[in-house]
């Protein structure tokens, strides 16, 4: 799988200190992200899987498959809380 | 929106926001006029909000709108309806929920605290319910508090203010149509010595959000929030005050 990454766009978020706070409109619930959810979260809009884990193996010189496993299951954690979504539709 | 004919509005002005209220029922607007008295004003611009007996319509689109029991609020830029209101509780608590909307353009917003002012500056205590806001207030010197429930801050003239409100607490003071430089903001947390404790901006947020009295559910509100409060945030220092409940809460705060 390599789905396009989304972020909810129903969220209101803002960065503080390096740090994203979003917040649902809906149920005014605050999330805040660590450092690399937030990192995630602000590189990763439009991206596939595949074209992010190969930027954060380039960045922070870990193997490519150790990147793309941590980043699936960080969007799946995110996804979770209906944060970020992974788009089935653009599988390649 | 169509003011009541015949109807002379009830004029008063909270956090500078002018407001003309049409109400036609006497038995409401006698306890209206003395519960806002502090807080008259004799602008005839004032932001027109009509009372109406009947039960909340249907919104049309790009009006917000809002139930509270059985009484209800609908606001458009023009103005707004207030429906079903019996009672000055009910046209108190709609009164707030309008501000929000109101004052959220205008880098404003409700934040449920309690304001004092000190050497021309004000305090704001705040935290949710139980925290000590009332107490607060209680031991602050008479004619020093702006309200011990529901603050009122805005930024104007280049700086935040803090304005009075009439939204009583506990203390059921009438409140003070006034505004006074914020010198700070202090999450009330009891424990058993008193300590400030400065918070980042993370922290402050995180302490602000829950008591700010918000009623929008659309994003570009909550972002228009977050904006607000990062902007009071950057310029007002923000403090967990750790108090036990008495006046020596003074000698940390005003250090």
């Amino acid at each position: 799988m390599n789905g396009q990454i989304t972020r909810n766009p129903k969220l209101a978020w803002r960065e503080v200190d390096g740090e994203m706070v979003i917040i649902s409109p809906e149920d005014s619930q605050v999330h805040e992200l660590n450092e690399t959810a937030s990192l995630v979260w602000k590189h990763s809009e439009g991206k596939t899987l595949d074209e992010l884990a190969e930027k954060i193996s380039a960045e922070y010189e870990v193997a490519r498959e150790t990147a793309r496993a941590d980043l699936e299951e960080l969007l799946a954690a995110l996804g979770e809380k209906q944060l970020m979504f992974v788009s089935p539709e653009a599988k390649g | 929106m169509e003011p009541l004919d015949n109807c002379r509005p009830l004029q008063i002005s909270i956090g500078s926001v002018p407001l003309s209220l049409f109400i036609r029922d006497e038995a409401l607007l006698e306890p209206a006029a003395r519960r806002y008295r502090e807080f008259a004003h004799d602008s005839e611009n004032g932001f027109p909000i009509v009372l109406k007996k009947t039960e909340a319509r249907t919104p049309e689109s790009g009006e917000f709108s809002y139930l509270l029991d059985d009484a209800g609020l609908i606001l458009r830029s023009q103005g707004a309806e207030f429906h079903g209101v019996r009672h000055e509780y009910a046209l108190d608590s709609l009164l707030r929920i309008l501000l929000t909307m109101v004052l959220l353009p205008q880098r404003g917003f409700l934040l449920h605290g309690a304001t004092v002012v000190r050497d021309g500056r004000a305090y704001i205590f705040f935290g949710r319910s139980g925290a000590g806001k009332s107490t607060v207030a209680s031991l602050s010197p008479k004619g020093s508090v702006l309200t011990d429930e529901i603050s009122l801050l805005r930024y104007s003239n280049g700086c935040w203010q803090a304005h009075g409100t009439p939204f009583w607490g506990e203390f059921r003071a009438a409140g003070q149509n006034r505004l006074v430089p914020v010198a700070g903001l202090y999450l009330l947390e009891q424990a058993s010595q008193e300590r400030v404790e400065t918070l980042d901006a993370r922290q402050a947020l995180r302490a602000l959000l829950p008591c700010v009295l918000f009623f929008a559910n659309e994003k570009p509100a909550h972002e228009t929030l977050l904006r607000t409060l990062l902007g009071l945030i950057e310029q007002i220092p923000c403090h967990r005050l750790h108090f036990r409940r008495n006046a020596e809460f003074w000698r940390v705060v005003a250090a």
